[in-house]
This record gives C-alpha cells, sequence and structure tokens, in this order.
C-alpha cells in the first residue's frame, strides 16, 4: 500500500467572477521515503493540490476525489481531525521563507508550541528537541539562537527554521512547496541537498513543488507535469527526461536554457496559459500545441497507462511526437 | 530605548513652544478681546483695564512674560472673564471631570471596539460580521450632538433612569451617559479597524504556517494574531485616548458636567486669552505624550522595530 494516494482530486474556487476549476481530476501515489516531483507553470493547479490535501484551502476553495494517507481518507477531515494529521503525519515548507514565519515570535516558541501541542512535552524539553533539530538542519550555534526572532537570520536560514520546524514531529510526509524559489542560487543549492540528507535521515517521503526543473532533476524518484489543473504526464523522472511523451513536458525541457549552446535565443512554448475560468472542453493546453489533432479540442484526453509506470494524457501517439 | 524616549521627550519642547507660539498669535490677530462686549466700557477706563493685564504691550512681548510665568511659577495667569480664578484652578476643577468620564469612555470603547471588531474578523462575512460592521457605520455617522440628545430622550426623558445632565461630583449615574455619548464614535472607528487589521493577518503567510502546523483555531488566533492585529489599532487608541481623556467641547456643554471642553468654549467665546492657552497647552502636551507611549509600545509589540 502507497503511503499517499491521490485519486480523481479536483479543487475548485467559487468567486465573484465564476467557478475557478484549480485543480481537475488528479491522482498518483507516493509511497514512503521517496520523492514526487510535481512540475507545472503558475496557476497549473500544483499548490492547490496540496492546500487541498492539508486542508489549507481558501474559504471559498472546495476540494473532490479522494486522498488516503496510510490507507484512511483525510480529504474534507474536519479541522480537529486535520490536526491530528498536521506536523505529526504530513507537514509542509512554504515558499516564501521572509514571511512564513510569524516575526512577532521568538523562533524557540514557534517550534516549541508544536511539540507541546501535538507530542505534550514540557516547555523545557520541547526547547531541547528544537535545538536538536536547529542543530540538525545545520543552524550554527542554535542552543543561543534559538532565542532569536525571525527577522534576525538570513533567508537561507529561515528556510532551515522552516524545515526544522516541519521535521519536529518526524512526519512521513513533507510537502515543500517551493522551498527554494524565494532563494538566491547558492543557496537553493545547499537547501535541497539538506532536505535529502533529511530524507535520509528520518525516512520521509516529500512532495516538491517547483517551476524548476532542475530543482527536481537531481532530488526527485517521480514526477508529475501539471498544466491547467490536470496531469500531463506522470513517471519516472529519468526516464521522462530522457523520453518526455507529451508536448507540455517537450516544451518545458526544450525551454531550459542550456550553458552549452551560447549565445541562441531561449526558447520558450508559444502563448498564454489558460484561463481557469474558462478551460477549453479538450485538452487545455491545445491552443499552444504543435501537435494538436482533431479530437484535442473538444475531448480531454485520458491519463492512460504507459509502460514502465509511466502514463500521459495525449491523443498523438508517441511515436508521433518524436 | 531610554535614549529614544529621552531625545522624544527634549524635541517635545520647541514642539510645546510652537504651539504656545502659534495659539498665542491667532488669538491675538483675532479681532477683540477679553474685554471688549456688547455695551463697550469708555475708551479709558478700557486702556487702564488692559494696563493692568499689559495688554497695551506688544503681543512679543505679551508672550515672553506669559512663557516666563509658566516657566518660573507654572502659573498660566488669570482668567480674564472669570472672577478671582487662574486658568490653573480651573483646569485643575474642570479636568478631573474629563479625565473621569474620558478614562471611562476610553476603557469603554476600547474593550468593546476590539472584542468586535476580532468578532467580525473571525465571523467575517456572516451576519455576526454585517451585524458588528452595520453598527460600526451607524456608530461612526452618528456624532455625539446627535447622540448626546438622542441618549437624554430615550434614558432621561422616556424611560427616566438616568438624570440628563449635571455632574454631582461624579456619580456614576451622571457618568453613564456622558460616556456612552463620547464613545460611541471612538468605539466604532476601534472596531473598524480591529477587523480590518485582524483579517490582514488571518490572511497572511505566517498565519496559514500556523495552522498547517495543526495548532488549534484559538491557540492561533490569541498567540499568533492578536499581537501584530493590535499594531493598527494601538495608532488609533493613542489619538483617541488623548480626544477623550481632553473631553468633548459637546459633551460638556450638552450634559453640564463642567469639563474642560465647556470652559475652553467659554474661554474662546469670550477671547479668555489665558484659559484657551491653558487648555490648547494641556491638549497638545497630553498629544505629545502619549504618542509617545504609543511608540514606545509599538516596539515592545513588534520585535523588528528598534529605536
Amino acid at each position: 500500500m502507497s503511503l499517499l494516494e491521490v485519486k480523481d482530486l479536483s479543487v475548485r474556487f467559487d468567486t465573484l467572477d465564476g467557478r475557478v476549476n484549480a485543480v481537475n481530476g488528479v491522482s498518483f501515489n507516493l509511497d514512503a521515503g521517496e520523492t514526487l516531483g510535481i512540475v507545472g507553470e503558475s496557476g497549473s493547479g500544483k499548490t492547490q493540490s496540496v492546500f487541498a490535501l492539508m486542508g489549507l484551502l481558501a474559504r471559498n476553495g472546495h476540494a473532490s476525489g479522494s486522498i488516503k494517507y496510510d490507507g484512511a481518507e483525510i480529504l474534507n477531515l474536519s479541522e480537529a481531525e486535520l490536526n491530528k494529521i498536521r506536523a505529526e503525519k504530513i507537514s509542509m515548507i512554504f515558499q516564501d521563507p521572509m514571511t512564513s514565519l510569524n516575526p512577532y515570535m521568538r523562533v524557540s516558541k514557534q517550534l516549541t508550541e508544536v511539540l507541546i501541542h501535538h507530542k505534550g512535552l514540557s516547555r523545557k524539553d520541547a526547547l531541547a528537541e528544537s535545538i536538536h533539530m536547529l542543530d540538525a538542519v545545520r543552524i550554527p550555534q542554535a542552543a543561543k539562537r534559538v532565542h532569536l526572532y525571525p527577522h534576525e537570520f538570513s533567508g537561507g536560514m529561515r528556510q532551515r527554521i522552516v524545515i526544522a520546524m516541519s521535521l519536529l514531529c518526524r512526519p512521513k510526509l513533507l510537502i515543500a512547496d517551493e522551498p527554494t524559489t524565494a532563494l538566491d542560487v547558492t543557496v537553493q543549492a545547499q537547501i535541497m541537498a539538506l532536505l535529502s540528507d533529511l530524507q535520509k535521515e528520518f525516512g520521509t517521503a516529500i512532495i516538491l513543488i517547483t517551476h524548476d526543473l532542475g530543482v527536481i532533476a537531481g532530488s526527485s524518484d517521480n514526477m508529475l507535469v501539471m498544466y491547467g489543473g490536470r496531469v500531463m504526464e506522470y513517471g519516472n523522472i529519468e526516464d521522462i527526461f530522457a523520453h518526455p511523451a507529451h508536448p507540455y513536458t517537450m516544451g518545458l525541457l526544450h525551454a531550459i536554457p542550456r550553458i552549452d549552446h551560447q549565445g541562441t535565443e531561449l526558447v520558450t512554448i508559444p502563448g498564454n496559459p489558460p484561463n481557469m475560468l474558462r478551460l477549453p472542453k479538450g485538452c487545455p493546453f491545445e491552443p499552444r500545441c504543435c501537435y494538436a489533432v482533431k479530437d484535442c479540442k473538444s475531448i480531454m484526453p485520458e491519463l492512460t497507462a504507459q509502460q514502465n509506470n509511466r502514463s500521459r494524457a495525449c491523443h498523438s501517439s508517441v511515436e508521433s511526437l518524436l | 530605548m531610554l535614549n529614544f524616549i529621552i531625545r522624544r521627550l527634549l524635541i517635545a519642547i520647541p514642539t510645546i513652544l510652537i504651539i504656545i507660539l502659534l495659539s498665542f498669535l491667532l488669538m491675538h490677530s483675532a479681532p477683540g478681546g477679553p474685554f471688549s462686549a456688547e455695551r463697550s466700557l469708555p475708551a479709558e477706563v478700557l486702556a487702564n483695564i488692559e494696563h493692568k493685564y499689559g495688554m497695551d504691550k506688544p503681543v512679543i512681548e505679551q508672550m515672553a512674560r506669559y512663557l516666563w510665568g509658566i516657566l518660573t511659577e507654572f502659573d498660566f495667569g488669570p482668567s480674564f472673564k472669570y472672577k478671582n480664578q487662574s486658568v490653573n484652578d480651573l483646569i485643575a476643577s474642570g479636568f478631573p471631570v474629563t479625565l473621569t468620564y474620558g478614562i471611562w469612555s476610553f476603557i469603554f470603547a476600547s474593550l468593546i471596539g476590539v472584542t468586535l471588531g476580532v468578532i467580525a474578523a473571525l465571523k467575517h462575512n456572516t451576519w455576526l460580521d454585517y451585524l458588528a460592521t452595520g453598527g460600526a457605520i451607524i456608530g461612526s455617522v452618528l456624532p455625539n450632538f446627535v447622540m448626546a440628545p438622542l441618549l437624554v430622550l430615550l434614558f432621561s426623558v422616556y424611560l427616566n433612569w438616568l438624570p440628563g445632565g449635571g455632574w454631582e461630583g461624579g456619580k456614576i449615574q451622571f457618568v453613564i451617559l456622558p460616556v456612552i455619548a463620547l464613545a460611541t464614535s471612538y468605539l466604532a472607528g476601534i472596531a473598524r479597524i480591529t477587523r480590518s487589521s485582524m483579517l490582514e493577518v488571518l490572511n497572511s503567510n505566517f498565519i496559514r504556517t500556523a495552522k498547517a502546523k495543526g495548532l488549534p483555531n484559538h491557540y492561533i488566533i490569541l498567540h499568533h494574531a492578536l499581537k501584530p492585529a493590535m499594531l493598527p489599532v494601538l495608532t488609533s487608541l493613542g489619538l483617541s485616548f488623548v480626544g477623550m481623556i481632553t473631553g468633548s467641547v459637546i459633551i460638556d456643554q450638552y450634559f453640564s458636567t463642567g469639563g474642560i471642553g465647556q470652559h475652553f468654549v467659554n474661554a474662546a467665546l469670550n477671547r479668555d486669552y489665558s484659559v484657551i492657552m491653558g487648555v490648547t497647552i494641556l491638549v497638545g502636551s497630553l498629544t505629545i505624550l502619549f504618542n509617545l507611549l504609543v511608540e514606545v509600545l509599538y516596539a515592545w509589540i513588534d520585535p523588528r522595530i528598534r529605536y
């Protein structure tokens, strides 16, 4: 049994302009200790999928489908039940460490409150454990600096604090929502290396959300490509990088700037992402796809299983894309 | 921090001097004087009186004398209208009254205002929110010169529960109506600021983090949201406090409480220079003092603020 089974997850928002279908029928599995990378451009539904998982959707958001953690349904649980899962079983790292920590509260309190609340530790034990965890994310002089406020740390150090905070209860699943986007490149590399070390140490499964293919290339086992709130392609990361089987994935991989192709223009995918208020009936990528066939406009291709545990949602055959 | 407080108190001195200078010049540039009346005094008599009070001297000299009196003897001068009363006497008799109903108004307005604001924010877009917000709008568009007669009409005339005016040394039944009349619009303002500030904080990333940590809602509000939400409220509380303890001309007039607001109006109407000056300096100093207090509290709430 997988640690996490997501089946046919949909998220919609009722807004004044109409209904926004942010996520449409997303399914995937995640095994213990494994890393799944979710890629897609802004607005592709990556973040809303995991927000649904954590019960963090905005008030006007509704999720449907099924999310099973260790075999138990966790979608649309009550707040009280969700609070037993959050931090203890699934925890989350957010994009911007500058704003995701409470600026009015000492780091020590922000860490210890998790342990006091979930594990019933005493203040003293919680502090010792928090310092231990700050050591684990390699914050120098943790015992002293735990009493500082977030603004007294650099961006990279703050993200380390956020990571330490998320691992306090040793959750089996860690969701990292663009954990390095707000950081500069050298710090990015350190944070990714730290995450993979901690994953080995604690055996945590990770869902890594990013729009940076470089970030997931080195760290994920499997990869989920999303567009317009739908899964375009899913499979082993090395397989997909070597043999992309969906026009959108191919476009993304082509768009990565190459250091050995000097002076050439940067490649982009022509066109714009779809308006989530008026998604087309067929494949959302059809207007930008140079392989589009007749059916693409009217019929959404099913996500169909391929060999090697891969799946893709495209009307064109793999051979025709080559 | 101590350094900052001392520095700010030193800056307060020239600020108060400028307030004195401006109000002194403004008053003396207005036509008429304390001794002009409908039946004017004979010119010689007037000249005598003005000479006695030093009003025939140049304005600058008058001001210098006035300042000298304050600095050396804390003497704000005699009233030109009330017999045998100095400005100090008038403020000593009026300010305790104003302070009493002002402090009660502040407690009433801030406790209820903040509570209403927080509830409205927590129950955002529900009937409770609409009720609180609607009430706040009504409260802030009802000026106290409308509130006061309405309250008197209801509680004094129709129900006959409370006296419609007077002070009687601050007996509780005389305090209630002035407090409500004065506090309403402040209360409404405080509630509105609290609501919008709380809503903003509740939508911030660090509150989302706290939720993702599986902390219960009441804990998040109490420990994570309340403190930052109070920052903008604090500014408004500081200013409201000064506004309330220095009283309201309308409250004093309407309820005949005898607070300094009443003296201020009478003084302005009568060109009672020294009383106007005294009240102006009092209000000015209190404003400066409480702004400073708010700034000190800011640093206490927000660790990123350091002076």
